[in-house]
Formats: structure tokens, sequence, C-alpha cells
């Protein structure tokens, strides 16, 4: 068993498909390409590939990792050469490179990741937004209301921001970048930290219209931060 | 090109559904095709991409040079809101560019509930609805499928309907389009209509005039010009085996109803079951060579990377060179991880080794469909299955593993007593008893499913009136009463859905003020039960004073003139005639497939014969 893990990315073209929908796309593109890849044994064989970190409907990525296990180890190259070939429009191979030994699952070992969030101004003066940034890097605890199908559910925010948020200014827009911790017992999505920052510290954005990309998956510890195809 | 705002998108559900970009989707051009095509089926994404029709016909377009053939979908209630609000017109989803800029927008009317849909898209497109109000800047709206067979309730709407298989009867339509855009529109928009009305299979409903007796009734149904034949006869392509297939479908990003490779073994049936449309309307049979079908299954496993393969037909175990087949496409697809799967069994004992075959392992529930409850019953309606059948059939299943079975009924038949419909309850305890039987415990799981019959255009129940949508109702509850078990799950159709298909199904082109008055006042997806406004529909009928009665539940003497009369399936309606009085004294008519023919007069009419590899081997 050779495990082949390559660094692919979300673009624009396939912004709006989910998670599930991204998985079968390169489950598809796999067979296409023919790789011999490995299937589960049992009654419903399903194929050996894992993702590291799940994206939401709606959010592009220039960071996604997958594994995935094959019966033989082909030349990396002829594998990415063969895979490009089938990928859908929006998914193109950034990196790739077979993990040696028994490497632990990508979604135990992630553990930060960044996002960039483009959202047009409803205010002129970059001031206000400015102002509400830093209330909101600065602030202990963020409270913010969790709603799902399954209910409400009350989160704090600022324990999962691993950096303060910075941001620029563009045209009629503002860009935001947000650095996330993925931890054991949980994390917050970019769009609820936005949504934080509407309700409760009045940036003057137009939420409805926000565009989420994330620019990295990382594993990272006090020494060094890394990407999964770079350990 | 439109423009599609992430506030829209991130607030409706499934975005996918409007953004293309699939996998074999194909973007071409526009300047440098002569002919845009927009193909459509009036439902949801996830419907209308599981149509194989549209998928062979997209595939043959766009191998032609000078077309390019996008799709477009009903987009869902949600998506509808926000693009009225936002003025963004009905778009493709290769090139976002608007619909009413194509030169032909195409719909598939697979069901009659599908109607308002038809409307609210091309409202949405922008494209005046009657084909009168249309000029020759505005597309050609075409429809296409089952319905065409008597679309008269759509007539106004539509330029032209297509009787019959669309391969070969496409390249026609493009090449007159083709022809009439080069000449600068030659004669405007009566020119093309007058050219395409002469093309075999090709019906232009404004080119005909209709008379009604006072009663009500048709007179007759007329060409007002030379180029409109009297009769328009379906298309049927002579062999499957010469004509492009869907090799390359496109693979949608999200689940779509049917979300597997389809290999569509063959086309027909002619087992002759006395209720079924489709038995008539794709006569005759005519089956692809298994070696055909191998290679095709191999080219798309490598084009989609699917790893499911369904074997599609109107009844996939008559497939002559069935085992064989199945044998080969499991041995040499097995190593990729793809299955195969059947999605129709006959009630044999052969079907369930076939089962048992193609699911290994997984035991999933297997499918029957009875019709009927009683032995009387299905021999009023040509089924040709005995009790006998149905007990090894489900004994065999039993024996192989599975526990699960589901049956499918019809209520409302001709001739039909109440001894008829309690045979189902019948049928149902017969099974539990079977696996009592077999196993020694308990322990099945029977699903009843029963739908309204509804007799359609083309058939041999043509001339039978409905039951009332208070009988259906009345039959629905004593059935429910008998099927008290707790083994056993009872599910039935909406009376009063099935109603309104019966009055479509058979109406007139009256009915066209119905269907706009009822979309006005807000009917849409109609054939999804939480969409679905029977009082619109009742309201649309008393405004316009016409009775649904008589569509639906009003029995017809043999000599009325029927508003689709000079719409042909090669079928004869004499040979309809002697089906229904056979029907009645309970007599069976044979598969001309196998055995002798029953003179439909497909044959001889349409200039084609029946292919069956098995027979002739």
């Amino acid at each position: 068993m050779a495990k082949l893990r390559l660094e692919i990315t979300k673009g624009e073209e396939i912004r709006y498909i989910s998670h599930l929908d991204y998985a079968s796309a390169m489950e598809r593109a796999i067979i296409r390409a023919k790789l011999p890849v490995a299937y589960s044994e049992g009654f419903n064989p399903h194929m050996k590939i894992s993702f590291a970190s799940a994206l939401a409907v709606g959010v592009t990525s220039q960071a996604e990792y997958i594994d995935i296990e094959c019966k033989a180890e082909i030349d990396v190259n002829q594998a990415v050469e063969h895979l490009k070939a089938t990928l859908p429009m929006g998914i193109r191979i950034k990196g790739a490179a077979y993990m040696q030994g028994n490497v632990p699952a990508l979604m135990a070992i992630v553990n930060l990741a960044t996002y960039e969030i483009t959202v047009p101004l409803l205010a002129e003066d970059i001031g206000i937004i400015e102002d509400s940034i830093r209330w909101f890097n600065e602030a202990e605890a963020v409270l913010y209301m969790r709603e799902s199908p399954k209910g409400k559910k009350e989160i704090e925010i600022k324990q999962y921001m691993a950096k303060p948020i910075t941001l620029t200014a563009l045209e009629k827009a503002v860009r935001l970048i947000l650095e996330i911790r993925i931890t054991p017992t949980g994390s917050i999505k970019p769009g609820e930290v936005l949504g934080a920052l509407v309700a409760m510290f009045d940036l003057p954005v137009d939420i409805d219209n926000l565009l989420i990309h994330r620019t990295g998956l990382y594993i990272s510890n006090v020494n060094r931060q890394v990407s999964p195809v770079e350990l | 090109m439109i423009t599609l705002d992430p506030a829209m998108l991130n607030r409706v559900i499934k975005p996918a559904r409007y953004t293309g970009n699939e996998w074999n989707s194909i973007k071409k051009d526009h300047d440098t095709v002569s002919v845009t095509v927009a193909l459509s089926l009036p439902d949801v994404y996830e419907v209308g991409m599981s149509n194989l029709g549209l998928k062979i016909l997209y595939q043959i377009l766009n191998n032609r040079e000078d077309t390019a053939a996008e799709r477009v979908y009903a987009p869902w209630v949600d998506m509808e809101a926000e693009m009225r609000e936002r003025n963004i017109p009905l778009y493709t989803l290769e090139s976002l560019k608007p619909v009413r800029e194509f030169d032909i927008v195409g719909f598939s009317l697979q069901y009659e509930m599908s109607y308002s849909n038809v409307l609210n898209m091309l409202d949405l497109a922008g494209i005046p609805l009657f084909t009168a109000e249309r000029d020759e800047h505005m597309p050609i709206i075409i429809g296409g499928g089952p319905c065409t067979f008597n679309a008269e309730p759509v007539a106004d709407f539509f330029d032209c309907l297509v009787l019959g298989e669309g391969e070969e009867v496409m390249e026609d339509i493009i090449a007159a389009v083709s022809s009439w855009k080069k000449a600068g529109k030659i004669n405007g928009r009566s020119g093309i209509l007058k050219s395409l009305a002469q093309i075999g299979g090709v019906y232009v409903p404004s080119l005909y005039d209709v008379t009604y007796h006072e009663n009500g009734m048709v007179a007759e149904v007329l060409p007002n010009c030379l180029e409109a034949p009297l009769i328009v006869t379906k298309r049927v392509v002579k062999d499957l085996n010469t004509v492009e297939y869907a090799t390359r479908p496109i693979v949608p990003f999200l689940d779509i109803v049917h979300d597997r490779i389809m290999l569509e073994l063959f086309r027909g049936c002619t087992r002759g079951c006395r209720f079924c449309q489709a038995g008539v309307l794709y006569r005759p049979v005519r089956e692809r060579r298994p070696e055909l079908l191998l290679k095709m299954a191999k080219e798309m496993v490598e084009s989609t990377g699917y790893n499911e393969i369904s074997l599609t037909s109107l009844s996939s175990a008559d497939y002559s060179c069935l085992p064989d087949l199945v044998d080969s496409l499991m041995g040499e697809l097995k190593e990729q991880g793809v299955s195969v799967s059947l999605p129709s069994l006959r009630i044999d004992s052969f079907s369930i080794d076939l089962a048992q075959k193609v699911q290994q392992v997984r035991k999933s529930g297997l499918t029957f469909a009875p019709e009927a409850g009683s032995q009387r019953m299905r021999d009023v309606i040509n089924k040709g299955v005995t009790q006998k059948n149905l007990e090894d059939a489900v004994s065999a299943a039993f024996q192989a593993g599975w526990s699960t079975v589901k049956l499918y009924f019809m209520m409302g038949l001709p001739t039909e007593t109440d001894e008829d419909v309690l045979g189902i309850a019948d049928l149902a305890y017969k099974v539990l008893d079977l696996y009592k039987e077999i196993k020694g415990r308990r322990g099945a799981k029977v699903t009843v499913s029963v739908s309204c019959f509804v007799p359609k255009p083309h058939t041999p129940f043509q001339w039978f009136g409905q039951d009332l949508a208070s009988e259906f109702e009345r039959k629905q509850q004593l059935l429910k009463a008998r099927l008290r078990d707790r083994s056993i799950t009872f599910n039935w159709h909406d009376a009063r859905t099935s109603f309104l298909e019966g009055a479509f199904a058979r109406g007139d082109r009256r009915l066209g003020q119905v269907l706009l008055k009822a979309w006005q006042n807000g009917a849409r997806f109609d054939g999804w039960s939480e969409y679905f406004k029977y009082d619109v529909w009742m309201d649309a009928f008393k405004t316009c004073e016409i009775d649904p009665y008589f569509y639906a539940t009003r029995h017809r003497d043999f000599d009325e003139v029927m508003p689709w009369d000079h719409l042909s399936s090669g079928a004869s309606k004499e040979f309809l005639q002697r089906e229904y009085e056979q029907a009645v004294t309970e007599e069976l008519t044979v598969d001309c497939r196998r055995e002798h023919c029953s003179a439909c007069g497909v044959c001889p009419g349409l200039g084609v014969e029946v292919l069956d590899w098995g027979s002739r081997a």
C-alpha cells in the first residue's frame, strides 16, 4: 500500500458544490485516470480516499489535501499527469508526494486553516471598518450563537482565532485575513466569524455577498508551520 | 453572459444546480456555429439531468461542428424568486447566456404535470408564451418525448412537436433551421414553420385547425396549408446499432435521480400490456448487439468514472442475450469496481437468478410490478403473469436471501370490481405466507404501492373513462382497511393529481387556456406533491368554463374523433379497439417479439422490423 497525498484546489468554477460533491468528483476523476486505487473490503466496497477538512458550499480553496491509497506505487509525475487529464474544471493539482510509513490521517493532523474573506462595503469610511475589527481583535471573548437544524449552541469564537484578523481595503470592498484553529473539540467557520463581526461589532459590510477563499491548511506547532505535503 | 450574484447563490438550496462546469459538459463559442440549441426538461436539475433522451441529443448535436447544444432546467422555487427579484432571465448552464438568444429551445415532455413549468420557463426566459406572439427573432420552441403524441393541451405554446425518436429527426431540424438562417430567415416565422412541417415526424400545431361539435367533442383536425400533412407519423430509428449513443454523458457534481451509467439495451416492448403507452409509442422492439453494448459500457466507464451501470430498457429482462451480456460486463469491469444493476425485474425465477448474480452481495429490496391483484384483472390488462409466476419469483427471491419485496399495482382499471382491488391485499398476504413457509418464521417486509390508473392516448384503454377521484379514494380506504399487518407498508397516489393528469393526458387544445390561467395563479411543479395546488387548477377550469370530467372520466365511443387522431404512433386504431374488446372478454394477446404478429400495423406502416438477436441465433 502506498499513500499518495495531493494538494489540490477548489476553484471559482465549482465554488457552489458541497464537500460530498467534491469528494465524489475526485473519486470519479481517479477512476477515469485509472490510478491503481485501493478499495475497502466488504459488501459495499468504497474507494480508499480521505480529505483533510471539509469545505462548505460557496467556499473556494487553493489548499485542499487528499490522501489516495494505492495498490501499487506508480511514478508520482505519471500519476499527476493522468489525473490532470481527468479532473473537472476548478480542480488543479498543486503538489503531490507519497507519504512514507504509517502516516496519521490528514483529518487528525491538520490544526490550522487560513482564509481570505472578500466582502462589499456598506460604508465609505474605512476607519469604521478598522475600528470594528480592532474591537473584535481586542475582545477577551466573543460568544456566537450557532444555529443548525439540530438546534442552537453558544460558541466562544476567540479561542479558535490563532491570530488577530488583518484587513486590506479594496475598491468598495474589504478583504479580511483569518487564521483559525482546528481543534479536536471543534472550530469555527469563517462565515460565522464574519456573522459575529456584523452582528456584534457593527462591521458595515454586505454579508450576503461574501466570498470565502481558503488559502492554507497547516500542521502548526510552536516550532514550525508546514502544509500536509511538506511533511 | 449572465452574472450570478454570490448573494443569490449563497441563499438558494443546492446552488450547484445553477452553475454548470460539470465533467463532459461542452462549451462552444456561439460565433463559430450556425445553430444554437437549449435542451431542456421542465423540471428541476436532478430530474432533467437523469433523462436519457436529452443525454443522447446533447451528444449528437454537439458532435456537429455547426451546432452548439446547451442545457437549461427549471429553477427550483427559491431560485425562481431570486431570479425574478433581480431580473435575471433564464439562462443555459454552459455559456450562461439567456435562453431567448438561442435559435431553438427544446423541451422534453415526459409527463403532463410538467406543463405549467414549460410556461413558467418561457416566461422566465422573456419569451412570449404563445407561438402566435413570437416573431422570427425569438427561438423556435420544440417539444419532444411521449407527451407529444397528444400535446394538444400545449399546442398553442409550441412551434413544433416531434413525434418519436429524436436521433435522426433532430439533425433534419438543425439542417432546416440552418439553411433558413443562411437565407436571411426567408419568409420569417411562417417560412421556417412550413419547412419544419415537411420533415417526417414533425407536427406544427399552428398549421392545423380544430373544429368541435356542439356537444364539445372534436369534429375535425385539418391542416390549413399544403405543407402540413394530414397525419403526422412518428419517427423511428431502424437500427439502434448504427446511431450515436450518449457515450460521453455529463457527470453532475450533485446527486441526481439516476446517478449512474445508463446502458440502453433495446427500445420498444411488445408484451402488450393494454394500459401501457410506452409499449405502443416505442414499437417495434429493436435490440442493440451485445458486443456493441459491451464496447459502449467500457467507453462510458472510461468517459465518466461512474462505478455503476444500469441496464435500461422498458423491460430489460427481456433482452435476448442478457445472461451473456451480464457475465461479460461483470467479467470485464469488476476489476474497476464497477457494478451492474437491473432497474426492473420480470416476474419469474430467471429474473431472480439474474438479480442474484448482479447484486451478489447487497441484498436490497426487490421490486415487482404485478400491476393488478387478481388473475382476472391481470388478464384484462394482458399482463401475462400468473399467480404461479408470482409465487415462484417471490419464493426464489426468499430462498436467495431477500426479505424485502416491493409490489406495484394500479387501481381503477377497466372492469375492476372491489374483489379485484382486494386481490391486491390477498397477494401481499400470500407473499408474507410464502416467506414463513420457506424460512419457517416471520420477517418479510412487503411494500404495496398502488397508483391511480390514468388512461392514456394511443393505448387500448384510450376510450375508457377514468374512475372519479372519490371512487379512487373509496378503493384506497377499502384496501387500507385490509392491509393492517405491520409487515406491510401501503402507499397510494393522490387521486386528485391523477384526475388532473387524466384530464390533460386526453385533453384537446381548449385546455391551453386552463393551463395558462392555472400558471398565472401560481401553478408550477405540479408533479411535486408539496407544490401541487388542486384548487388553483379547479378554479382555472371554472374560469375558462371547461369541464375537466369531460376529459378525464367520460367514456368515449369507438367512433369518436380523438384530439390526437392526426398524430400516429404507427399502431392502428383498429388494433387498439381490438385489444380493448379482448380486454373486456379477458383474452390474452401474445408478444410479437418472439411469437406471431398481432397486426398493430407499426412494422409495415413505418418500414421497420423487430430486431431480436436471440431469436435469430
